[in-house]
């Protein structure tokens, strides 16, 4: 039991500490009398004004190539340590990890079939 | 080590390979061989699930068990799955592309399989996340429809929640214990507030997955907005997995008479809270999809109350309602499919009159309902009966009670729709055409609810040599 007063005591500092801040922050800022938002809803400290509006859509297409590189980059850490105890592990391995990568195959086969790898 | 001890998985999951395959190297119209090859496929790896049911065993160390009561779950999981199918059989032609729903059904009943055998946390939530993320699919798969695809991001939030929830507890119980494998958890438990927590913690992210109060608000839209046939699915079978990975974890992992932790009087208010709000909100449901869904929380918490019970009644109980509930349920929804795709509505008003346009639809829906409402001699009655005895034998008596009268009250909105189907008046008196598919899907349901109501002899046997296992 003698870690948890500890425990709660970093708890409540982490409850109470953005609740402090904020309320700082209430207390000593500025308040501003006229136009207050529009300053507000500029760019701040990250980069040049924006052109034009912001809402636009994104295209889908960055995802998809990002979850097909996502696969075989995880699959190239299952492929390290098994390499590297290749001749320990034998026939055995070798097929189960055929089998592992044939099952991929299927999904990079699936993604290009379905458009995955274009950009439209 | 055995892998032909695997062998009802691998051949799942060549199944669920091929179908996608099928799908690939096919045209689009000839879509009918994928779905096919997928419902014969099935079928034939439930028999043979059904042939090698006694095969037993522990593989990879116990982070895998092949025993009794995955079994009895494989058999459970794979029976709906092949209801489910037939039941899509017409209902996927409104489908931009078959191959790939049936194939993500068939991941999807791979992932139940795991989560019923695995002995360990970890093995247990990648079984999760496979059903899970082939279900987000699933969900939003009605692409023009805007229901399912604000269902399907509903379910892809508020399951990821669930499933974070269920790993923060994980991690608790790995750092405070340092194992993760059912079978050495018990020796390193201790009874500490942290390691109660993760215990928590993991409750409520199952409660997430079999919708139990307070964790159930995503059901009813989600019910609403999928396509008809994963409704059932999701409600059936992704609840019975759920069931399967709960009891299995606290039955072996975490022993209740050790009073580490006594989780079965957690379970008891969380059964007690589901059977009184999914009830009492299903009464005032005027869409048929959005009642059964509520009355589908309801039934998880009477299926929690035999896991509240924890001996060996309630536990049968567990099983035994798990596998009637799919007979019921599934025929339910089977015949809200055929409505919703003769009238493309699931509004009460929909199934008015059913009776005089369909009377096999509107006596299917009848019988179900009544076994779910546990009328007897309907196969509902019998599994109740073994639930609440069970609670009461481990002292939980009002518990028994609850769910006893709000069974009762439950028979008030199933009776609301037979009333609707028999003595309700609808403008159109054509009759409704099923496809046989659905059909033998309707006839199947309604026929084992009825047998295993009169007969429940063999059920409740294979369902007490499946809990020995983990008892």
């Amino acid at each position: 039991m003698g870690d948890y007063p500890a425990l709660g005591l970093f708890f409540l500092l982490t409850v109470a500490f953005p609740i402090g801040a904020m309320a700082a922050a209430w207390l000593f800022r500025p308040k501003p009398k006229a136009d207050p938002l529009h300053e507000k809803y500029t760019t701040y400290e990250c980069g040049v004004d924006t052109v034009g509006k912001t809402w636009i859509r994104f295209k889908v297409n960055y995802f998809l190539y990002a979850l097909v590189f996502l696969v075989f980059d995880v699959e190239t850490i299952f492929l390290y340590p098994w390499a590297v105890k290749f001749q320990a592990l034998g026939l055995f391995a070798f097929i189960e990890m055929i089998i592992f990568i044939a099952i991929l195959l299927v999904g990079l086969w699936y993604a290009w079939k379905e458009g995955a790898l274009e950009w439209h | 080590m055995d892998l032909s001890m695997l062998l009802t998985e691998i051949l799942v999951a060549s199944l669920g390979l091929i179908v996608l395959i099928t799908g690939l190297v096919l045209p689009a119209r000839n879509n009918y061989i994928a779905s096919g090859i997928a419902f014969w496929g099935t079928l034939l790896i439930l028999l043979y699930s059904i042939f090698s049911f006694s095969q037993q065993g522990a593989i990879f160390n116990g982070v895998y068990n092949v025993d009794l009561f995955g079994n009895f779950f494989k058999l459970l999981f794979l029976t709906a799955a092949v209801l489910v199918m037939l039941m899509s059989w017409k209902y996927s032609n409104r489908f931009h592309k078959k191959s790939e729903f049936y194939a993500l059904i068939i991941f999807a009943t791979l992932g139940m399989m795991l989560m019923s055998a695995a002995g360990e946390l970890i093995t247990l939530y990648v079984g999760l996340e496979l059903m899970t993320i082939s279900f987000y699919i699933l969900v939003a798969y009605l692409l023009t429809d805007k229901l399912s695809g604000e269902a399907g991001l509903k379910y892809l939030i508020l399951g990821s929640l669930s499933s974070a929830i269920l790993l923060f507890g994980i991690s608790f119980v790995y750092a405070l214990s340092g194992t993760i494998t059912f079978e050495s958890l018990p020796a390193s438990l201790t009874n500490q507030p942290a390691l109660i927590a993760g215990l928590v913690l993991i409750i409520a992210g199952f409660a997430f997955k079999i919708s139990v109060v307070p964790f159930h608000m995503w059901t009813p839209d989600i019910y609403q907005g999928a396509p008809t046939p994963i409704t059932a699915y999701l409600s059936v079978a992704s609840k019975a997995a759920g069931f399967a990975a709960l009891a299995r974890f606290f039955m072996t992992a975490v022993d209740p008479v050790d009073m580490v932790f006594d989780w079965t009087l957690l379970l008891a208010v969380l059964a007690a809270i589901t059977i009184l709000a999914g009830n009492l909100i299903a009464l005032t449901q005027k869409d048929v999809k959005r009642l059964l869904a509520y009355s589908s929380i309801a039934q998880a918490g009477y299926i929690l109350v035999g896991l509240v019970a924890a001996n060996t009644y309630g536990l049968k109980g567990v099983l035994f309602y798990s596998m009637v509930y799919v007979f019921a349920n599934v025929g339910a929804f089977a015949v809200a499919a055929a409505v919703e795709n003769d009238t493309g509505k699931t509004g009460i008003e929909a199934f008015s009159g059913l009776s005089k346009r369909a009377p096999l639809l509107a006596a299917v829906m009848t019988i179900c309902m009544l076994s779910l409402a546990g009328i007897p001699p309907m196969a509902g009655f019998a599994g109740k009966f073994y639930l609440f005895a069970g609670a009461i034998q481990s002292g939980y008596l009002w518990l028994a009670i609850i769910g006893l009268v709000m069974s009762m009250v439950s028979v008030y909105y199933y009776l609301g729709v037979a009333k609707a189907m028999y003595i309700g008046e609808n403008e159109t008196a054509d009759g409704l055409s099923t496809g046989g598919a659905l059909k033998v899907a309707l006839w199947i349901c309604v026929v084992l609810t009825i047998v295993m109501g009169v007969y429940p002899g063999p059920l409740s046997e294979l369902a007490g040599f499946a809990i020995q296992a983990i008892m």
